[in-house]
């Protein structure tokens, strides 16, 4: 049924439901609206935290990595990891040398990439190792079938196409963006995050001894209470509200490592951050 | 003890969070390095442009080729129909924003494709985003470069406000360009004068605009505008390209009227 169409118009359309159509027009925007197919319901993709847990060392990673190790054999694994402290330092040489955002974006996914393969070296004897970025997305379904686990650079390839923050030049998608946009894009069954906290405060608990732990919050409520700090990327409520298949992600504490395994069994052990 | 080796905004960022206000800000204090000053990034229009045929893609072939030497060019393309057609299709089967992403690349690429054959004897190349890093050096010695217009988001496309089509397309990814090496101009070359009130082709009463602001924009709150809606957004937040302009490529001397600097089409800026 596919045919080319001569419009009066003298453009040559491909025959379709947009043919012809702006595709900036709101009620065509409103049309496309339909149900998505789910790639990969049975995965869990999960984030091991830059900063949080493999710079600190041995102490911090080993137990995580134990903790996955046991959890592969019954969970299909998609191993997210971020720059942590190296991309925390190039960000600020970057700046004090006029890099522009989309730039420091480049530079961070470097950070990340190193990070994925001290995780893949580590799960190596399990048979998890990291995936170069440029193949990951298109050989994802492959890898997961034939392998227990896969690393990803979670540091999504925005690089130089990096948008522009409202405020300061720090790229706004970093790890935790990239590892919900790719369950979100899978259709990944959960979205765990693993930090060095057991979840979010009503304040930053490391300077604040007395801050109030918030077992679950959705999007909209984080946005009204106006906390100072997060123990994830700001722009996770924006991509909440966007959600068609992620509804919700769960923040849980690496340094109990025991937590991974009952986060993956669907447990609520840390914080839920849900869409409204 | 004090990191002698950390600068004050090395401590910042490395002891502070990246989500607290105050660390970001203290990030923008100093305006970013505008990477190629001199270069003019343009976005040839798939449907409204490509989609035409030799008898609108020539006549700009030509007029590009005259420029050559006199102003650097940063050529990216659309997708158009074909591009419309595959989301089509993927809409139906329920395929994920990432994925038909991917499906626009595709599109975009061809494009790209054909425009770099028709400028091949002038040495100009075409360029996929792992080749950006030879972009200065292609821009120096030819004067231009060819690349395809989408945003290299692939599976992590944000999903849009409203449907299924990614939001981030063609025009997104060539202003990206200009703003991240701080070009010199933003020019989308369309079928139309510029921006209408309407979809001109669809409404004969629509009225042009020659000048408006990104705020003006919003307020008018249009059910159709003539370039994606995320660039609006991502001007107001922009460090270097903060006005973009649009013209009618059909009409033959606008590009370069317009590469000089000239007041054709529309221009949005950001206040």
């Amino acid at each position: 049924m596919a045919e080319l169409v001569e419009s009066a118009d003298k453009r040559h359309h491909l025959a379709s439901m947009l043919m012809r159509e702006s595709l900036l027009d709101k009620e065509v925007q409103r049309s496309t609206d339909m149900p998505v197919f789910r790639m990969l319901p049975d995965t869990h993709v999960i984030k091991i935290g830059g900063r949080s847990i493999l710079d600190k060392g041995r102490s911090a990673t080993f137990p995580v990595v134990e903790a996955l190790a046991t959890c592969l054999a019954t969970h299909k694994l998609i191993i997210g990891t971020g720059g942590g402290v190296r991309s925390r330092h190039v960000f600020s040489i970057g700046i004090d040398l006029g890099m522009p955002t989309g730039v420091l974006a480049e530079l961070a996914e470097a950070d990340a990439l190193g990070n994925a393969h001290i995780l893949g070296t580590l799960l190596a004897p399990y048979g998890v190792v990291a995936i170069p970025p440029h193949i990951f997305g298109h050989l994802l379904p492959l890898f997961i079938r034939t392998a227990p686990g896969v690393i990803f650079t979670a540091v999504p390839p925005y690089a130089l196409w990096e948008h522009p923050p409202a405020v300061g030049r720090i790229p706004p998608h970093g790890s935790d963006a990239g590892a919900f946009l790719l369950a979100e894009c899978f259709g990944s069954m959960d979205l765990t995050l693993v930090k060095d906290v057991d979840g979010l405060y009503d304040q930053d608990p490391k300077h604040h001894p007395t801050a109030n732990f918030i077992p679950q919050i959705s999007a909209t409520e984080i946005r009204k209470r106006e906390l100072e700090t997060l123990p994830f990327e700001r722009i996770l409520l924006d991509l909440l509200d966007h959600a068609r298949l992620l509804k919700q992600f769960q923040i849980i504490n690496g340094r109990k490592p025991e937590r991974i395994r009952r986060a993956l069994a669907g447990e609520h052990v840390g914080t839920l951050v849900y869409a409204d | 003890m004090r990191n002698e080796l950390l600068s004050e905004l090395g401590c910042y960022l490395v002891e502070g969070s990246l989500s607290d206000a105050r660390v970001l800000a203290k990030t923008g204090q100093e305006p970013p390095l505008p990477i190629l000053p001199k270069a003019n990034v343009i976005k040839v229009g798939g449907q409204s442009f490509i989609d035409r045929g030799r008898a609108a893609v020539f006549p700009l072939i030509e007029e590009i080729v005259e420029n050559l030497g006199r102003h650097d060019m940063i050529i990216g393309t659309g997708g158009g129909s074909r591009a419309r057609h595959a989301y089509s299709v993927g809409l139906d089967l329920g395929l994920p924003t990432g994925v038909l992403s991917v499906l626009g690349t595709y599109v975009s690429m061809q494009n790209a494709r054909m425009m770099n054959y028709l400028l091949a004897q002038y040495g100009i190349p075409f360029i996929e985003p792992v080749q950006f890093a030879q972009l200065p050096l292609y821009l120096a010695e030819r004067g231009a470069v060819i690349f395809f217009g989408m945003p290299p988001y692939t599976f992590w496309h944000e999903n849009p406000d409203v449907g299924r089509i990614p939001p981030h397309r063609t025009d997104t990814g060539a202003y990206l360009v200009s703003e991240v090496f701080g070009a010199k101009s933003m020019i989308f070359v369309k079928d139309e004068e510029g921006l209408y009130t309407a979809d001109p082709k669809k409404d004969r009463h629509a009225q042009f605009i020659k000048t408006i602001s990104v705020a003006e924009l919003k307020v008018l709150d249009l059910q159709d505008v003539v370039v994606e809606r995320p660039v609006l957004d991502m001007m107001v937040n922009a460090k270097n390209r903060r006005s973009i302009r649009v013209i009618n490529g059909l009409k033959k001397g606008n590009l370069t009227r317009a590469l000089n600097g000239e007041d054709v089409g529309t221009l949005i800026y950001a206040d």
